[in-house]
């Protein structure tokens, strides 16, 4: 795979978690560990994942459909270990 | 990496404090001073001396202020810091909420004092609606 090919998931947040305040925090600081630039779709908005006030901005309420997509040389890492992520947020 | 938030009100330093610390975790050393001399709004240029002292250690931290006068007063408190605790604070010229939640997610992050500086720095630019 080439590192310049971008890769996306798709990915549900819990119905009863919003991304929002810590479960936010806890995506950005993920998203902020790859190295591949990263970024998170919902609801017509885009945001630079490893921004939080951009991740905020979404609004994304709990059972939002996420389109995750990266890349760069980890994107592949970076995607599966976001989308568990966020399938697991609480 | 710390944050010092410097506000006119105690509770609205303490209540941002807690906001940050729930988004970017509990491992960001966090500085509050806020409010004048007897629990008054306003800003104590003492306490703002000794928070900043307290911050200026380490890797230091990024200091975030309200407005006017608790700009004023981490600007004389800066004076009065020894050369090598000055150095280790970096000032930003940020909104106080949207530029404290990102330093602070920034620094949990282990990022460095120019990327929490530039990503507090940043928030000015990033749109609510």
């Amino acid at each position: 795979m080439s590192a310049s090919s971008e890769l996306a998931v798709l990915v549900r947040l819990p119905a009863e978690v919003a991304l929002h305040a810590r479960p936010a925090g806890v995506f950005v600081r993920e998203a902020a560990r790859a190295a591949a630039e990263i970024r998170v779709e919902a609801n017509g908005r885009s945001a630079n994942a490893k921004s939080i006030l951009d991740v905020l901005a979404l609004g994304a309420t709990g059972g939002t459909e996420l389109a995750i997509s990266a890349c760069g040389a980890d994107a592949a890492e970076a995607l599966e270990r976001l989308s568990q992520l966020v399938a697991h947020l609480t | 990496m710390g944050l010092v938030i410097v506000s006119h009100s105690a509770p609205l330093a303490a209540g941002l404090a807690e906001l940050v610390a729930q988004v970017a975790g509990a491992d960001v050393p966090i500085e509050v001073v806020g409010g004048g001399p007897g629990g008054t709004l306003g800003t104590d240029g003492e306490r703002v001396l000794e928070a900043l002292r307290r911050a200026a250690h380490g890797s230091g931290a990024v200091v975030l202020m309200d407005l006017g006068s608790s700009v004023l007063a981490v600007k004389a408190a800066l004076a009065e810091l020894a050369d090598d605790e000055r150095g280790r604070l970096r000032v930003a010229d940020a909104p106080l909420v949207e530029g404290a939640i990102a330093a602070g997610v920034t620094a949990s992050t282990g990022d460095d004092a120019n990327g929490v500086l530039r990503a507090a720095e940043e928030a000015r630019h990033v749109g609510k609606l």
